[in-house]
């Protein structure tokens, strides 16, 4: 019914391209990739790029061409769990804030607002200093730091679905609170929701690969796209490309989820800004 | 709307409180005795449990957080366990370049994003609409971090157009600190301008189209005077908010920026203090920016009545 | 004695709207004039064009919106060929306009004497202490309260009477020829209503403007205007004194309109005529019906209604219908 207006939006339909072929690339990594990632070979540092490695490779040796398409993987899994956790705990959060309303509302806002209240890569950063390099803790940093954006949404979307009359219909014919709250309240609040989870995705790449480059995020030898760029800072002068291609890798990512944000926004509801 | 003032500021009061508890738990959260952590696998137990001791650790968690709430009030945001200096020193010698750093970045982004958002909606569903969305959608998509890598490598090592090593801030020479300057607000700067230049493009096209705009027309004023002056007034207090969030994004993104670009600013002070396991240092700077960030939203917030004087109801 | 030129006529005004819909025909060849100091209704349905009228008149249609042909004389110019700069200067000086919401109408980010004094400055070289004292003044004529004071509120902090008020006191600061009034009490409360068309009235008067006053109501019309236009579907079907359309109107729309008015004693259980019902709807401005746009809804159509375009007719003095029925 409405893929059908979707499908008309020409962005939405380049954006949504881009995320399948990153996905295809993340799935089909293994054959597309020329060498192992992970394969260390002293012998041929900072080789520039060639027939054999495409874009050269870096200081350890490993192919940087099959490094970035691996990356791939690595970002697309970080950033859809992060997305999910965050979606998760926003949810649970923002519609019980929303429901119940009073003293619950007040506390669990107050704690979305102290979490709001940090530059976000600033609180990603000091989570992880704390916690570790390890793939599942930037998960759960991200995923912490993202909480507010769904809560308040979701939030919002309760607080005017719950002033409609059905509502007050299916509580008198014996519906329970969370009866009503599933069935009828949160498909409703979906909408902006996934709205959010687009924007989420291309922040949580770009943050990932910003963690990573510091050193603060998956652990090294993980072919994370910011690792690569961070390796990069080596070479920078003899392979440009070496510096250029994981960046490019990043960009198209998080443009893809852009585009399609930008017209599932369009789409679902025009005064989402 | 003095009203509207106090109420902001009362309301911050709570949140701030949060603030500062998750920042100290921060410190708490850390897997393993940060005693233990700090000192290095070298440390004897009896080396960590004088440390322990000496950094209150051995007390309950409620009357840590009240001894460390009442330290940071009297300025006192504990010391470096490596260099021993306070740590609130270390920040005010290095926070006025990442000031330095955010202020030029939000600086040059406001300088794009307005008239070319203002443009955008004035030449709106035109070729030069579209060729904004698309150049804006960009800018939102690229790393900045690698953008200042490529700008790095190309006008600095390549070109030799700007300092690539060194240092020299903006308040010894202006001209040549704005040379070590330039590149990293720039890279820092462009998201920014994409995300402020969009809102400013809706919020004016929304704002275009209501009868005053007409009517203003109607009162024979110029064109000029009609979107600078009425349009832009109402369409900016939306676009205020945007920018108030997006300095937070500056902040955090300065972080990186000093890193790429080796200035002796907070931010890469903060990363190696964290491979350093400088604990306190990290703790303390982390709260000193997010306070900042704080008081800008509260400034921002503050702003707002003066484009938007119907708040005052609400 | 040579009757006066009128201050203001629209000859063959012709106002599209290109959209992906389509072409919108929203004013289709209004011919009509407007003399010196008089007060002329323009009343019609919603959709029938006649405020793309007035914005045609300022030339303040937006895109996709465009006038296409006609005429509009003022002071023995054709301001649809006048240079940008020169409209600028008419607009609100020579001719200004009144809106319908002044919630709206009125900038809610500037307090209501910075909109006061620009509208003087725009046109007059005057100090913004001169301007501020003339802005009280006419606050005052308007029946404003304490204007000194208001002067520095804020929109929201007046009732939609007092905006509605303060509106006319910015459109007749400059003494303006010609004032279009676009459904200026439609968004008021029927309370307040006579208030604001009282101010305005009076101060019309005053100063000789002539007013053209846009409304579906005909009830308003009756009371404050001398003459009449009647729009249907971009076009005038009916113009002429109010007493004469009013007792004796010659086209079926115009009957139409004056029959379905609620009024104490019509329908059922009263005494007095019928109240009937205009039957279908507005037709859409994209798709006009051929011939004469009114006759889908006509009791009393031709079959040559539906083919050629009515001629005029003139009906008496002053009274000009555009039908193909004779009377």
């Amino acid at each position: 019914m409405f893929l059908r207006r979707l499908l008309k939006n020409k962005m939405g339909l380049i954006g949504a391209g881009v995320i399948l072929a990153n996905i295809l690339v993340a799935l089909l990594a293994p054959y597309i990739a020329t060498h192992d990632p992970l394969k260390i070979d002293i012998t041929n540092q900072g080789a520039l790029p060639s027939e054999e490695n495409l874009f050269g490779t870096d200081e350890y040796g490993r192919d940087i061409f099959s490094r970035v398409i691996y990356g791939t993987r690595i970002s697309l899994y970080i950033s859809v769990l992060s997305v999910l956790v965050a979606a998760t705990l926003g949810i649970i959060l923002g519609s019980t804030a929303g429901y119940y309303g009073g003293w619950a509302d007040n506390l669990i806002m107050r704690v979305v607002d102290a979490i709001m209240s940090f530059p976000a890569i600033l609180l990603a950063i000091g989570i992880m200093a704390v916690l570790g390099g390890h793939i599942y803790n930037v998960v759960l940093a991200l995923g912490f730091v993202y909480i507010p954006w769904f809560a308040r949404v979701v939030r919002g979307s309760v607080l005017s679905i719950k002033e409609k009359e059905y509502i007050e219909a299916s509580l008198a014919m014996g519906g329970n609170d969370l009866t009503v709250l599933f069935r009828h309240i949160l498909p409703n609040c979906m909408a902006p929701v996934i709205v959010q989870a687009t924007a989420a995705l291309a922040y949580a790449i770009l943050a990932e690969s910003a963690l990573s480059f510091l050193g603060l995020g998956a652990p090294p030898p993980a072919p994370s796209w910011g690792n690569i760029l961070s390796d990069a800072r080596n070479f920078m002068l003899d392979n440009a490309l070496m510096t250029i291609f994981p960046g490019v890798a990043i960009t198209l990512a998080v443009l893809g989820f852009n585009l399609l944000g930008d017209a599932l926004r369009d789409l679902l509801d025009p005064r989402l800004k | 709307m003095l009203k509207y003032f106090a109420k902001r500021i009362v309301y911050l009061v709570p949140t701030v409180f949060l603030v500062t508890v998750m920042v100290f738990l921060m410190i708490h959260l850390i897997p393993g005795d940060p005693a233990a952590l700090m000192l290095g696998e070298d440390a004897t137990q009896e080396e960590v449990k004088v440390l322990r001791h000496a950094l209150g650790l051995d007390k309950p968690l409620p009357v840590q957080y009240a001894i460390w709430l009442s330290s940071i009030f009297k300025g006192d945001f504990g010391a470096s366990v490596h260099t021993k200096r306070p740590v609130a020193q270390s920040i005010m010698e290095r926070f006025p370049v990442t000031l330095t750093l955010t202020t030029l970045a939000m600086v040059i982004s406001l300088l794009l994003a307005i008239p070319s958002g203002i443009l955008a909606a004035y030449f709106h569903a035109t070729r030069k609409d579209y060729l904004f969305m698309g150049a804006t959608i960009l800018g939102v998509s690229v790393p900045g971090f690698w953008l200042g890598l490529v700008l790095l490598l190309f006008l600095s090592v390549n070109l030799g157009w700007f300092p690539s090593t060194g240092f020299v801030s903006m308040g010894e020479d202006l001209w040549e600190g704005l040379r070590y300057m330039l590149l990293p607000a720039l890279s820092l700067g462009l998201y920014m301008a994409a995300v402020v230049a969009r809102m400013i493009r809706s919020s004016m096209l929304e704002v275009l189209r209501l009868e005053y705009v007409t009517h203003a027309r109607a009162k024979g004023l110029r064109e000029w005077t009609v979107i600078t002056k009425h349009a832009l007034k109402n369409a900016f207090a939306p676009a205020l908010t945007t920018i108030g969030l997006q300095f937070g994004a500056l902040l955090g993104g300065a972080v990186v920026t000093e890193t790429v670009f080796s200035l002796p600013g907070l931010g890469k002070y903060i990363v190696v203090s964290i491979y350093m396991r400088d604990y306190p240092v990290v703790q303390g700077s982390i709260l000193f920016l997010a306070i900042v960030y704080v008081l800008i939203n509260l400034v921002v917030d503050l702003l707002y009545g003066y484009f938007d004087p119907r708040i005052e109801y609400s | 004695m040579r009757p006066d030129p009128p201050v203001l006529s629209l000859e063959g005004l012709k106002t599209f709207f290109k959209t992906e819909a389509g072409l919108a025909k929203a004013v289709n060849g209004v011919s009509f004039s407007l003399k010196k100091g008089e007060t002329l209704g323009v009343v019609g349905e919603s959709g029938c064009g006649k405020s793309v009228t007035a914005l045609s008149v300022l030339r303040l249609v937006a895109h996709p919106g465009r006038i296409v042909s006609g005429r509009i004389m003022f002071r023995g110019e054709d301001l649809l060929k006048l240079p940008l700069e020169r409209m600028r200067q008419i607009r609100g000086d020579g001719i200004s306009m009144i809106f319908q919401e002044p919630m709206i109408s009125l900038n809610p980010a500037f307090t209501i004497g910075d909109q006061l004094i620009e509208a003087l400055r725009v046109h007059r070289r005057i100090s913004r202490s001169e301007a501020r004292d003339r802005a009280v003044e006419m606050l005052r004529r308007v029946d404003l309260p304490a204007p000194e004071k208001r002067i520095r509120d804020y929109p929201h902090h007046l009732s939609g009477g007092m905006r509605q008020r303060v509106m006319i006191a910015e459109s007749m600061l400059l003494n303006p020829d010609v004032l279009l009034a676009d459904e200026p009490t439609t968004a008021l409360d029927v309370t307040v209503q006579a208030q604001v068309l009282d101010v305005m009235y009076r101060l019309t008067q005053e100063r000789g403007t002539a007013i053209l006053l846009i409304t579906h109501n005909l009830g308003i019309v009756a009371e404050s205007a001398q003459r009449v236009v009647v729009m249907y579907a971009g076009r005038v079907v009916e113009e002429g004194l109010v007493e004469n359309i009013f007792e004796q109107a010659g086209h079926p729309y115009t009957r139409g309109l004056l029959s379905s008015i609620p009024l104490p004693g019509r329908g059922q259980g009263g005494t007095g005529e019928p109240l009937v019902e205009l039957p279908g709807i507005v037709p859409s401005l994209f798709n006009l019906p051929s011939g004469c746009s009114f006759w889908p809804r006509c009791r009393e159509k031709r079959r040559i209604c539906e083919e050629d375009e009515p001629p005029l007719k003139t009906l008496g003095q002053d009274h000009r219908v555009w039908c193909w029925l004779d009377d």
